[in-house]
């Protein structure tokens, strides 16, 4: 059995996440502003007949710029291609997250600002429940996480041979999401007065569901983090089989995780759809927007940062500009 | 079970976590025991100040409704009636009384609005109760 080549890896990887990336855009993304029926647009309340009048140059500007991110980021997928640098397809998976989310986000605002200009002032209700890390955090599961992190690097040190670090700290950097998680279970939205009840059970539900895809992408990390020791102890003659092993424990979980997040999706999609107010509505504290609080928004800007600066820092040594 | 704060309402944001909270533990909806959500999440789930819900935990403390133990956040704790200023007590339904006079209301409308209220709280609260001793 012979193992795969960089080439064929990259191949399998860019393979899985442009799929994801086809499936997410067809089935979730194209259909967005209309989430909440024909009376809403991105979630903001329209007036009656608002898609047979400027409706439609709003929902063609919104899928213009879905189409034109996802190529912009092909077009790059193409020059790694073309170009033989393989080293690159890290780096674009995060430039994806960097150019995507932004873009999106800063969409939803300037629609929240055009459409929902002067959204109406709404009593907000307060859950008395209690929510405690435990109810969201395994503990057991957390500490095992650790331990196998912890387990890798010992075993990458012990072995006393020279080993690039580069890859398995960005690797283990990435799979820090605890703080992350923390964050998620600590932060919460204002709920309108009515149907409290629904708006609580619907935040509650995108937070468990954002924990679990967290939880997977963690593994996700793990596992590659786990292919540098496995390699260097690895008995050289059976290597093609560890690589794959490796192979197809990432691809399965890596489709556990696209699973758990489209099942995120689509839950959101079928909870979200009837609850009102959507979201174009203000508290007497301040909008009620869903976004991320400031402690998460801290967390993943410290995250984000630190993957780029790896990434970065990869390149830069890949054409010998750093030692 | 939540507390509703009002968009329009005079008293402070704190006030009215205050006033909500003795609400339902006069509704028994929060019984003795029963915990309350700390200082940080309240705080993030309305998007105020920490300090702001820290003030209103504290009056709550202070009047005997919650007992707040370092570790395990704000209880609800044993009340059991004791005397107060029937002056004191009166002062806030003098004050609602004048508001619904201003308003315009008669006696008798006034007499019903309050039977209404009692009722309601009263139902309420022995629901309530009911649902406590089930569980």
């Amino acid at each position: 059995m012979t193992a795969p080549t960089d080439f064929e890896v990259m191949v399998l990887v860019t393979v899985l996440v442009v799929l994801s990336l086809v499936y997410s855009l067809v089935r979730f993304a194209w259909k967005q502003p209309l989430r909440n029926g024909p009376g809403f647009f991105l979630g903001i309340e329209v007036p009656a007949g608002f898609y047979d009048g400027p409706g439609k140059q709003w929902l063609t500007g919104y899928r213009a710029l879905l189409v034109a991110l996802h190529l912009a980021l092909a077009v790059a997928l193409a020059l790694c291609f073309a170009l033989k640098r393989w080293n690159l397809i890290p780096l674009w998976c995060g430039g994806f997250a960097l150019v995507y989310v932004p873009a999106v986000v800063a969409l939803n605002l300037w629609t929240r600002h055009k459409l929902g200009a002067t959204p109406p002032v709404r009593a907000v209700a307060l859950s008395l429940e209690s929510r405690r890390l435990g109810d969201y955090i395994s503990w057991p599961t957390e500490a095992l996480f650790a331990a196998i992190i912890a387990a890798s690097w010992w075993l990458l040190l012990r072995r006393g041979v020279a080993f690039d670090w580069l890859p398995p700290l960005q690797m283990t950097w990435a799979a820090l999401i605890l703080p992350g998680k923390i964050a998620l279970v600590r932060s919460g939205a204002p709920l309108p007065a009515e149907r409290a009840e629904e708006h609580y059970r619907y935040q509650d539900a995108m937070r468990r569901n954002a924990i679990h895809a967290f939880n997977a992408w963690g593994w996700l990390m793990l596992v590659t983090l786990c292919g540098f020791p496995l390699r260097m102890i690895w008995p050289p003659a059976s290597l093609p089989s560890l690589v794959w092993i490796f192979l197809a424990v990432f691809s399965a979980v890596f489709v556990c995780m696209m699973i758990e997040v489209w099942r995120g999706m689509r839950l959101a999609a079928t909870m979200g759809r009837d609850l009102r107010p959507a979201g174009s509505w203000m508290t007497p504290f301040r909008g009620a927007t869903r976004q991320m609080n400031r402690s998460y928004l801290i967390w993943f800007a410290i995250w984000i940062g630190g993957i780029l600066v790896v990434n970065l820092y990869s390149l830069l040594r890949s054409y010998s500009l750093v030692r | 079970m939540f507390l509703t704060l009002q968009a329009n309402d005079k008293r402070p944001a704190y006030q009215q976590i205050v006033d909500g909270i003795k609400a339902l533990i006069a509704r028994n909806g929060l019984r003795e025991g029963m915990t309350l959500p700390s200082v940080r999440q309240v705080a993030g789930d309305l998007g105020i100040n920490l300090n702001t819900v820290a003030v209103a935990y504290r009056q709550l403390q202070d009047e005997g409704f919650v007992t707040v133990r370092h570790g395990a956040g704000a209880v609800i704790s044993s009340r059991t009636p004791h005397p107060v200023d029937e002056a004191e007590l009166c002062q806030p339904l003098r004050t609602a009384l004048t508001e619904l006079i201003l308003a315009g209301k008669t006696s008798q409308e006034i007499e019903q609005t309050v039977r209404r209220e009692l009722a309601l709280l009263q139902q309420t609260r022995s629901c309530n109760t009911e649902k406590g001793g089930a569980q």
